[in-house]
């Protein structure tokens, strides 16, 4: 498990550097496109996309642990993950980036996105202290 | 537009440091969370190479657990030690922004909002499980959920920019 933890941190500076050098955002393509028709960030979303869907199976073809059978998800998990979705869409929005672009704003030097980070912590400890268990009480 | 940050009025002249496109920055997330999914143990759950907000839980619940005899949810994957890709980016970007002279404090206008934006946003993505990163990634790994949520997702953008532009225009 420490081999995850290694890789992560690798796989964090990778990101995080490539991250700072272009802006990378995965709300700002779509906002950019609308607003302005700018598609820096947006062929990036895309790009994303794509590799994935193309490297996830590829990477079992040459001995990589291919992803599993994600069978047909309950309604109710389905309904959480579509509100969960449109309000990481929407407040990240009026957060000006998404999480990764505020970490990454964060390391530049921007204390508004610190503080975000200390609300992101302070949302996390929330959640799995009153929401979590308010949705497992209150939802079937 | 006042809170809009624009592409045109953020972009700098990157006369020192590496330059590197959108597109580019894409592929390589993509790659590094599948070879990390595929290749070195970073799950379960399937497609977690990269999630800014289920890595954060996972490291202070983790950190909370060990420390202060808490019981919080943390993936498999982070039960022995927690990932630490947050920490990683932090690093990786301080390493772009000190090597391209980008490094700069700014201070916000107002940081309250800020914070309530971070509780907002840490709060959603923990029911969707996954931030705005790993909702892609679940879609690009064809996770019927992930793709509920990342059009969800998609369409929450679309209706904040939208209305951001309405307060921006009145």
């Amino acid at each position: 498990m420490t081999v995850a933890a290694i890789a992560s941190l690798v796989v964090g500076v990778i990101i995080g550097f490539a991250g700072q050098r272009s802006r990378m955002c995965f709300v700002g393509g779509i906002r950019d496109w609308i607003l302005v028709r700018d598609t820096f960030l947006l062929k990036g979303l895309v790009a994303f996309l794509v590799v994935g869907w193309v490297a996830f199976p590829l990477s079992g073809l040459v001995g990589g642990q291919p992803i599993g059978d994600f069978g047909s998800p309950a309604l109710i998990t389905l309904a959480l993950t579509a509100a969960g979705g449109f309000g990481v869409g929407y407040w990240s929005v009026l957060a000006e980036g998404c999480p990764f672009r505020q970490h990454v704003l964060a390391a530049q030097g921007s204390v508004g996105s610190i503080v975000y980070l200390g609300g992101f912590v302070t949302g996390s400890f929330l959640f799995h202290l009153l929401v979590a268990p308010l949705i497992v009480t209150y939802l079937p | 537009m006042s809170s809009v940050e624009s592409p045109r009025r953020e972009a700098t002249p990157a006369h020192r440091g590496l330059r590197i496109t959108g597109l580019q920055a894409g592929v390589v997330m993509a790659l590094a969370a599948v070879v990390a999914g595929a290749f070195f143990m970073v799950r379960p759950p399937d497609a977690y190479g990269i999630c800014m907000s289920c890595h954060t839980r996972d490291l202070v619940n983790w950190l909370a657990n060990h420390n202060l005899g808490t019981n919080l949810t943390v993936a498999q994957v982070s039960l022995v030690f927690p990932l630490l890709t947050t920490i990683g980016v932090l690093i990786g970007a301080s390493i772009g922004a000190v090597t391209s002279g980008e490094f700069r404090w700014r201070l916000p206008e107002r940081p309250g909002k800020n914070f309530v934006h971070g509780v907002l946003v840490m709060n959603a993505a923990l029911v969707a499980a996954g931030c705005s990163t790993r909702l892609a990634l679940r879609t690009a790994a064809g996770d019927p959920l992930g793709i509920t949520g990342f059009a969800a997702m998609a369409g929450g953008v679309v209706l904040a920019t939208y209305w951001l532009r309405w307060r921006a225009q009145r």
